[in-house]
C-alpha cells in the first residue's frame, strides 16, 4: 500500500464513535459536578480541585475498564466489532482524561509548598513497607506514562515503523498499567471514602474485565491433533464458501484456511499490514480481504494484487481420507502453493 | 454454517445495516452507564467536615504568649475575636510552619496577624510574613500557662496535619490527602491528633515526642488512617498535647 | 534520590527531544516511503519519539541495515493470552486484600487511660 500519512483518517464511523466519545465523558463529568455533588451532603463543599480530580479520574477508570472489555467481549459476541476497530481514539480519549486527573492532583496536593510539586510527588510520601498507606501515586504514575506512550505510538507509522509485533508488544503494556490503575484506586481512593458505593462501583468495574478475561480465556482456539508437522483442521466442512477457519500451529502461530469455491487455501492468520485477523475476513473479488482496513491477497500466493506489495506466508494443506490437515512450517511470505480441490461429494 | 454470510465487514467502513439497532442500544447503555456512575459516584462522596478559611472575619490581629515547642502555639491574651487563655496553632502560608519565626520568640508576648482557620474546637492562625505577621510586643510580658499531665493513655485517631484539617482543604485528611499531609507536616505545619473519644472534652491534640519535642519525622508513615497510639496527654491552658511513643503506633483494626 | 529519578527522566527527555528533531526531519524519510512529502502528520510523532526514542533508534538502525520481514507474522498472541489471564486474576487478589485492609469508619473507639496523673501537678516546662 502507498497512502502518505495524514494526521488522522477520518471517516464517517470515526466521526460517529468520537462523537458517542465525547458526549460520554461531557456526560460524565456535568453529572459529576453539576447533579451529583449537589446531592451529596457536605456541611461545607469539597474543594473545586478535589472535585475536578475525583471526576476525571474516576471517569478515566471507567473508559479504561471498557476498553479493557471490548476485546473479550467482541471475541465472545461478534457485533461488539464495530467498538474494537476505532479503540485507538477511545485510548487517546482516556490518556487525556488522566492526564487532566494528574494535573488536577499536581496542582492542589503537591502545590503551595517551598518543594517544587514534581519533586514532592516523589518524596512526600515514601511508606512503601506498608500496604495501608502505600504510595499509590506510584502506581497512577506508572499508568499515566504507560497511557501516555499507547497514546503517543497510536499513529499508523508507528505500526509500520515499528513492525506491528512489536507495536502489540509496546501495547500489551496496558495489561499491567490497567493492574496499576486497580491497585492505584484499590489504595487510594476506595481507601479513602467510608461511603462504600464507591467500592462497590470500582470492585465491580475491576471484576468484570475479570470475569471477561477469563471467559475469553476459556474459548480460545484449542491445540489440535497433529502428525508430526501436520496439524488437523478440524470441521472443515463447515467453511462457507469465502470464509476461513482459524487453526493453533501451537506458540504464536495461527493460519486462516480459506475456501473458495471448491478450493481450500491457507495464509497465515495475521495480516502484513496491523496483524488483523485475516480469518475473520473473507473472500472478495477472489482476493483474501482482512477485516480490519482491507488489505487484500491472493490466496494462492499470499500477495496483495498489483500494485500492493505485501506479502503473507502461505501453507501446505492435504486431505487424509475423510480428515484435512495443514503444514505447520509456513513458505516465506509470498509463495505460490497450489490450492488444495476439494474433491466431488465432501460437501454434504 | 457457522458463520451469517452478511457478518461481515471492514473496520472502517460504516457498519452493517443489521447492527445497527445493536449499536443504537450499546450506545444509549454506555450513556447510562457513563451518567449513572458519575452520579453514584459523585453523590455518595464524604462529607469533608465543617473546617474553613475565615476569610469572612478579616484580618485578625491577636496578642499572646508564644509556646514554640513542640510546634508554635499562641496562647491568647487579647483578641477580639479569641477569648482569653484559648490557644492558637500557628503556621505560615501554604504549606509552611512558623518555627524559624517562633523560636526566638518562645515564652514571649507576641503580637500575631493573619487570617483564621477553624474547624470544631480546632482553631488555627495563618500568620502574614514578616515582623507585623508575628512579632514581639516590646515592654509587655506574661507567664505561660502551667503544664498538667493528664495521665497516660492509650487513644485512636487519625495523625492529620493540623491546617489542611482545620479546612485548609475540604476534605484535608483521609488516605487520598496523605501525601499532602506529609508534605505540610514536613514543611513545618503542626500534627494534629483527631482523636475518636475525647479526654476532657477535647478531641484534637497537638502531637509531641515524649520530651514534649517535634516529632514530625517519627509519624510520616503513619499519618492519614486510623492508628492506636500510647503517650501521655498533658494540658498547658487550653492546649492538649499528646506525648506519643512513636514506637507504640499501630493501624487500629 | 527523587531528585535522582527527575534528573533522569529530564536527561532523557532532552535526549528524546534531539532524537525527535534529527529523526522528523531527516531520518523518517528514509525509513518510511509514505512519510515522504507528508509533514502535517509529524508534529504528532513528537511525543512518541520522546517518550520510546531508544526503541526508534533500534529500529532506524535496523531497517538501515535492511531488516528481514522474518517474524511479522508472528503477533505475541500467547504473550497477549497468558498476561490477560494473570490480569483477570490478580484482579481478584488486589480487591480481597483492598477490602480486608480497609478500615470501614467512623469509629467511636474509646480511649483507655493506662496510668493516672503523675502526684505532682505541676511540672513547667523544660
Amino acid at each position: 500500500m502507498s497512502v502518505k500519512y495524514i494526521p488522522v483518517q477520518w471517516v464517517p464511523t470515526k466521526y460517529v464513535y468520537d462523537a458517542v466519545l465525547l458526549v460520554c465523558v461531557a456526560v460524565y463529568i456535568l453529572v459529576f459536578l453539576r447533579l451529583g455533588t449537589p446531592a451529596a451532603d457536605f456541611t461545607r463543599p469539597v474543594d473545586g480541585a478535589i472535585l475536578r480530580m475525583r471526576a476525571f479520574g474516576t471517569c478515566a477508570f471507567l473508559m479504561l475498564t471498557l476498553i479493557l472489555c471490548i476485546g473479550p467481549l467482541a471475541q465472545l459476541d461478534r457485533r461488539f466489532l464495530p467498538l474494537l476497530y476505532n479503540r485507538r481514539h477511545f485510548g487517546v480519549l482516556t490518556a487525556l482524561v488522566a492526564l487532566t486527573h494528574a494535573v488536577y492532583v499536581l496542582n492542589w496536593y503537591y502545590a503551595f509548598s517551598p518543594t517544587p510539586p514534581l519533586e514532592a510527588l516523589f518524596y512526600s510520601n515514601t511508606s512503601f513497607g506498608q500496604f495501608l498507606g502505600f504510595p499509590f501515586e506510584a502506581f497512577g504514575i506508572f499508568a499515566l506514562v504507560v497511557l501516555g506512550i499507547l497514546a503517543a505510538t497510536s499513529h499508523d507509522f508507528w505500526l509500520a515503523f515499528l513492525s506491528a509485533p512489536v507495536w502489540k508488544r509496546l501495547h500489551l503494556l496496558i495489561y499491567p498499567a490497567y493492574l496499576a490503575v486497580v491497585a492505584h484506586i484499590l489504595l487510594g481512593y476506595l481507601q479513602d471514602t467510608k461511603n462504600p458505593t464507591f467500592a462497590l462501583i470500582a470492585g465491580a468495574g475491576a471484576l468484570g474485565v475479570a470475569g471477561l478475561h477469563l471467559a475469553a480465556w476459556a474459548r480460545r482456539p484449542e491445540k489440535q491433533a497433529s502428525q508430526e508437522d501436520w496439524v488437523e483442521v478440524p470441521h472443515w466442512r463447515e467453511i462457507a464458501d469465502g470464509r476461513a477457519r482459524i487453526v493453533s500451529l501451537g506458540g504464536d502461530e495461527r493460519a486462516a484456511v480459506f475456501r473458495g469455491g471448491q478450493k481450500l487455501s491457507a495464509v497465515s492468520n495475521a495480516c502484513a499490514h496491523q496483524n488483523g485477523p485475516l480469518g475473520e475476513g473473507r473472500i472478495i473479488d477472489g482476493c483474501i480481504t482482512c477485516p480490519w482496513h482491507g488489505f487484500q491477497y491472493r490466496p494462492g500466493d499470499g500477495c496483495s494484487p498489483p500494485p500492493f506489495t505485501e506479502k503473507i506466508p502461505t501453507y501446505r494443506l492435504k486431505l487424509d481420507g475423510e480428515r484435512l490437515f495443514i503444514d505447520r512450517n509456513g513458505y516465506p511470505p509470498g509463495t505460490a502453493v497450489e490450492p488444495l480441490a476439494i474433491p466431488e461429494g465432501a460437501l454434504r | 454454517m457457522t458463520e451469517r454470510p452478511d457478518s461481515f465487514f471492514i473496520g472502517w467502513a460504516p457498519p452493517p445495516r443489521r447492527l445497527r439497532g445493536f449499536l443504537i442500544a450499546v450506545v444509549l447503555g454506555l450513556l447510562a452507564l457513563f451518567a449513572l456512575t458519575s452520579y453514584l459516584t459523585a453523590a455518595t462522596q464524604d462529607d469533608p467536615g465543617d473546617g474553613a478559611f475565615r476569610f469572612d472575619w478579616g484580618r485578625e490581629t491577636v496578642v499572646g504568649v508564644l509556646q514554640a515547642e513542640p510546634y508554635p502555639v499562641l496562647h491568647v491574651l487579647e483578641s477580639e475575636r479569641f477569648g482569653q487563655g484559648q490557644a492558637l496553632m500557628l503556621s505560615g502560608f501554604g504549606k509552611r510552619g512558623v518555627q524559624d519565626r517562633g523560636d526566638p520568640l518562645d515564652g514571649k508576648v507576641v503580637e500575631a496577624s493573619g487570617v483564621a482557620l477553624k474547624r470544631g474546637a480546632l482553631d488555627m492562625l495563618q500568620v502574614r510574613g514578616g515582623a507585623e505577621g508575628l512579632g514581639p510586643l516590646e515592654g509587655r510580658e506574661a507567664p505561660l500557662p502551667p503544664v498538667v499531665s493528664l495521665g497516660r493513655w492509650r487513644i485512636t485517631g487519625e495523625i492529620c496535619d493540623g491546617k489542611c484539617y482545620a479546612g485548609a482543604m475540604r476534605p484535608g485528611q483521609g488516605l487520598a490527602h496523605k501525601a499532602c499531609a506529609n508534605l505540610c507536616l514536613i514543611g513545618g505545619v503542626p500534627p494534629v491528633f483527631v482523636a475518636t473519644d475525647d479526654i476532657e472534652g477535647q478531641r484534637f491534640f497537638l502531637l509531641a515526642d515524649a520530651e514534649g519535642g517535634a516529632v514530625t519525622e517519627a509519624i510520616l508513615d503513619q499519618t492519614a488512617t486510623l492508628v492506636e497510639i500510647e503517650g501521655e496527654v498533658t494540658r498547658r491552658g487550653a492546649l492538649f498535647v499528646f506525648n506519643i511513643d512513636p514506637q507504640t503506633i499501630r493501624l487500629a483494626q | 534520590m527523587p531528585m535522582d529519578i527527575l534528573d533522569i527522566a529530564g536527561i532523557y527527555g532532552l535526549l528524546g527531544a534531539c532524537v525527535a528533531v534529527v529523526f522528523l526531519l531527516w531520518g523518517i524519510d528514509r525509513v518510511d516511503p509514505n512519510a515522504r512529502g507528508a509533514w502535517t502528520f509529524r508534529p504528532l510523532l513528537v511525543p512518541g519519539v520522546v517518550l520510546i526514542w531508544p526503541l526508534v533508534l533500534w529500529r532506524w538502525w535496523r531497517i538501515s541495515r535492511g531488516e528481514t520481514l522474518g517474524k511479522r507474522h508472528r503477533p505475541p498472541r500467547l504473550a497477549q493470552d497468558y498476561l490477560a489471564l494473570a490480569l483477570a486474576l490478580a484482579i481478584p487478589v488486589l480487591l480481597v486484600a483492598a477490602l480486608l485492609a480497609r478500615q470501614n469508619g467512623p469509629y467511636e473507639r474509646p480511649a483507655v487511660m493506662l496510668e493516672g496523673p503523675a502526684a505532682e501537678q505541676d511540672k513547667s516546662a523544660q
